[in-house]
This record gives C-alpha cells, sequence and structure tokens, in this order.
C-alpha cells in the first residue's frame, strides 16, 4: 500500500516536473522568436524554407505560431512580402523592410546586452 | 475528398473575410512545401499535424482575442460581478416575499406559503443571477473588443492605469469588523418573516392540530383587529429595520454611528412592543381559554405570564443586540 502510494507519488511528480519545466523554457524562448525570424529575413524567404533555417539552427518554431508571427510582422511594416509566380508553385517571398532592419538592429543590440547581464548574473551563482 | 484543401477550409472559415484568400493560398504553397514530390495521404496527415489545429493557426492569424475577458478588464469584471450579484439576489428573493405578503390569501397555511415562497424565492435568485452574470459578461466581452488602446496595463474601477491615488477610494475594513453579507441577508429575512406573521397574524399566529391530513390552524392567538391599528408604528418600526441592514449592507462594518443607530432602532422597537402587549384586547379570548384549558390555570394568570415572559426576554434581546453594535464597533 505505501510503496503503492509512494510510486504513485514519484510518477506524479516527475510528470509535473517536466510539464512544468516545458512550460516555463516555452515562455523563455517566446519573447527571442521574434528576434530570431528577424534575424533571416535579410535575405528572401518563403515560409518553409525560413522554418528549415531556423530549425538548422536548432531553433524550434511551432508553425502554427510562425505564419501568423510573419502576417503580424508585415502588419507592423517589419517586413514585407512578395508573392512569385514565375516558379511552378507560387510562393510567398518576406524580406525586412527599411524600419525592419532598423528595428532588427536595435532588438539585437537590447538582446546582447541582455544575455550579457545575465550570463553575469548566473555565473555570479556558482 | 482532398484533406489538404479542407484543413485550409478550416482555418480559413474562422478568417475576417477580407483576408482569407491570401492566407489561404500561402498556406497551400507552404503545404506543398512541407509535402515531398509524390505524396501519399499519410504523408499529408503528418504535415497537417505539424501545422496542428486549424482553429489555433486561425486564432494566431486573428487579432481579435481568443477569450472573452481578457486580463485587462478580468479584475474590475469580477469585482463588479461581486458588487452586483448579492445585490440583485436579495432584492429578487425579498421581491418575491414582499409579494406573498400583500397577496396573503385566507386559508393558507405559513407552511405552504413558506414553501411557495422558498422555491420561487430560488427560481427568482438563480434567474436574477443568470440576467446578471449574462449581461455583465457579455458588456465585458464587447469592452474587451471594442478597446483600441494599445496598452495592456489590467484597468481599476475608473478604468485607467492604477495610481497610488487609487489606494485612496479603497475602504481599508480591519477584518474583525466586517459586516457580511449573510448576517445583512439574515436580518432582512427576519424584518420580512416577522412582518408577514405580523400583519397575518389571525391565519398565521396561533394553535395548530394535527387533523389527520396535516396541521391545521385552529385558532389565532392574537386580535387582529388591534395588531392592525398600530400599523403607522409597525411600518416605521420595518422601515428602520429595512435602513439599518441597507445602511450596514453599504458601509459593510460597524462603526460607532451605526452602533448608535442599532440602540434607537431597538428602543423604540421595544417601545412599540410595550405598547402592544399591554393592551388589553390583544390576545384573543379563546385563545387564552384554550391555553388555560391546557395548563390548568386561569385566562389571567396565562395571559400574565406571556406578557411578562415578553416583558423580560425582548429587553433583554435588545440590550444584548445594542451593546453586541458597540462593542463590534470599537474593535
Amino acid at each position: 500500500m505505501t510503496y503503492t502510494v509512494l510510486y504513485t507519488v514519484f510518477i506524479f511528480g516527475g510528470d509535473h516536473l517536466s510539464n512544468l519545466l516545458d512550460s516555463l523554457s516555452t515562455e523563455l524562448r517566446r519573447g527571442t522568436l521574434t528576434l530570431a525570424v528577424l534575424s533571416q529575413l535579410q535575405t528572401q524567404q518563403y515560409g518553409y524554407s525560413l522554418v528549415q533555417l531556423l530549425e538548422e539552427s536548432g531553433i524550434a518554431i511551432e508553425q502554427s505560431t510562425l505564419y501568423p508571427l510573419l502576417r503580424r510582422l508585415e502588419k507592423q511594416e517589419l517586413v514585407k512580402s512578395i508573392w512569385d509566380t514565375t516558379e511552378s508553385r507560387p510562393r510567398k517571398y518576406y524580406i525586412l523592410t527599411d524600419l525592419g532592419e532598423n528595428v532588427y538592429e536595435k532588438l539585437k543590440e537590447e538582446w546582447l546586452k541582455n544575455s550579457k547581464q545575465l550570463y553575469k548574473l548566473l555565473e555570479g551563482e556558482e | 475528398m482532398n484533406l489538404i484543401d479542407v484543413y485550409i477550409y478550416e482555418v480559413t472559415r474562422r478568417l475576417p473575410e477580407k483576408n482569407r484568400e491570401d492566407i489561404g493560398l500561402e498556406l497551400k504553397s507552404t503545404i506543398e512545401d512541407m509535402l515531398p514530390e509524390e505524396y501519399t495521404e499519410e504523408d499529408v496527415k503528418e504535415v497537417l499535424s505539424e501545422l496542428g489545429n486549424p482553429a489555433v493557426l486561425a486564432g494566431g492569424y486573428n487579432e481579435r482575442p481568443m477569450h472573452l475577458i481578457g486580463p485587462k478588464y478580468f479584475d474590475i469584471y469580477v469585482s463588479l460581478l461581486k458588487m452586483i450579484v448579492p445585490i440583485a439576489v436579495v432584492i429578487a428573493f425579498i421581491s418575491v416575499l414582499a409579494k406573498y405578503v400583500v397577496g396573503f390569501e385566507q386559508g393558507d397555511t405559513v407552511l405552504n406559503v413558506a414553501l411557495i415562497v422558498l422555491g420561487e424565492g430560488i427560481w427568482s435568485i438563480i434567474t436574477v443571477f443568470m440576467q446578471v452574470f449574462f449581461w455583465l459578461t457579455l458588456t465585458f466581452a464587447i469592452l474587451e473588443r471594442s478597446d483600441r488602446s494599445k496598452d495592456e496595463y489590467p484597468r481599476t474601477m475608473s478604468l485607467n492605469k492604477w495610481t497610488p491615488e487609487d489606494l485612496k477610494n479603497t475602504s481599508y475594513i480591519p477584518q474583525n469588523r466586517v459586516v457580511s453579507k449573510g448576517y445583512v441577508f439574515g436580518s432582512l429575512l427576519w424584518t420580512a418573516i416577522w412582518g408577514t406573521i405580523y400583519f397575518n397574524a389571525d391565519h398565521l399566529a396561533g394553535v395548530y392540530e394535527n387533523a389527520g391530513n396535516g396541521l391545521e390552524f385552529i385558532l389565532p392567538a392574537l386580535n387582529q383587529a388591534v395588531l392592525n391599528s398600530y400599523w403607522q408604528l409597525i411600518v416605521v418600526v420595518i422601515g428602520l429595520e429595512i435602513v439599518f441592514a441597507l445602511t450596514l449592507f453599504i458601509k459593510h462594518q460597524w462603526t460607532k454611528k451605526i452602533a448608535i443607530f442599532n440602540l434607537i432602532r431597538e428602543v423604540i422597537g421595544l417601545i412599540v412592543l410595550i405598547f402592544l402587549i399591554t393592551n388589553a384586547n390583544l390576545f384573543n379570548i379563546e385563545f387564552l381559554t384554550y391555553m388555560s384549558r391546557i395548563f390548568q390555570s386561569t385566562e389571567e394568570q396565562i395571559k400574565m405570564f406571556i406578557i411578562w415572559l415578553t416583558l423580560i426576554l425582548f429587553p433583554i434581546f435588545s440590550l444584548y443586540n445594542s451593546f453586541e453594535g458597540f462593542r463590534k464597533a470599537s474593535r
């Protein structure tokens, strides 16, 4: 009886831990997605090529997050899109606008500054 | 059936008309990009499961929120709900009660009326709660969608961003001085009950006997005509009790002023009661005869016993009640 209870607690506890870790690291990643996407749009990309580029760099992104994100960036005038119909299959290409490049540089600086500070903080812990 | 087209339809039908075509085309080209040259239905399923639930994807495209009431308005929504629901519920219940007090029909028993009031009261409470809940939720859902301001600061009661100035509007009440809503409701209910009995004493207050088919009202204890002749005074007492309960409800705490109000109310109530109980014709003679037969004493003794019991018990209750008011106020 006691063993069963302990075992159950153990399983539940482990499950809870991994769930918690998952949601916390998703939260950590979420803010960086925009920056990651902007960084890859200095040359023009279509949706799926962008996914592959990001995956090659080890950045996993839900596709259901990426496509709406692209559209939002376009609405904010950070990227512009062109339909290319010359190839066998029409594709929508995205590329940074001037405003987008400007914002990207600023965000990048901000990110590097923050991660340096965080790094110092984390190293100081040890 | 082409799974890809159905999937795209499932996404786009959730989107505003003007975006449908463009997003649909892009989605189609993306899905085809993800598929190998020669693909099977299994491949399609795999790709679509990677894209995930169409409702979620559409939600990402949509600028409208995917919730009724977001963090910006949730707190004020809940606060308003907590404020309005108890008031509405109490008013609903009391109006049901009032309807039956005014329209009390001859020949009805207390139990019968109590059951009807309880049943209809609960029903009207549920109805009113649903109404308030629905309209308030609807209002806030519309507010959430029509709000064009970009910031996400949670709103306060003034519908603005919180500042320390808002603290001045908060009525800070120490926990031990708080008057619970249950207490207010209870005292209103008590007023309604004794008011009902008072004005219907000739068929509510008296002797009940079990005559085979439930309790039956046999004879009234009091003389309704005498009771009715005091109606102005009684209306004043009832009015005072209602005003008192509402004051407690609004102030939400005991203060010295409220305690004094409570004392005045108790004193007036007591004076009216003394007038009433000492009225020579208050008691129904038949009732006194009936009781004297049971207790084997004279009618006068029964009458004096009731009068003295009232004159001793009620002042004790009143004193205790007034004292409690001051004690709670000074905590």
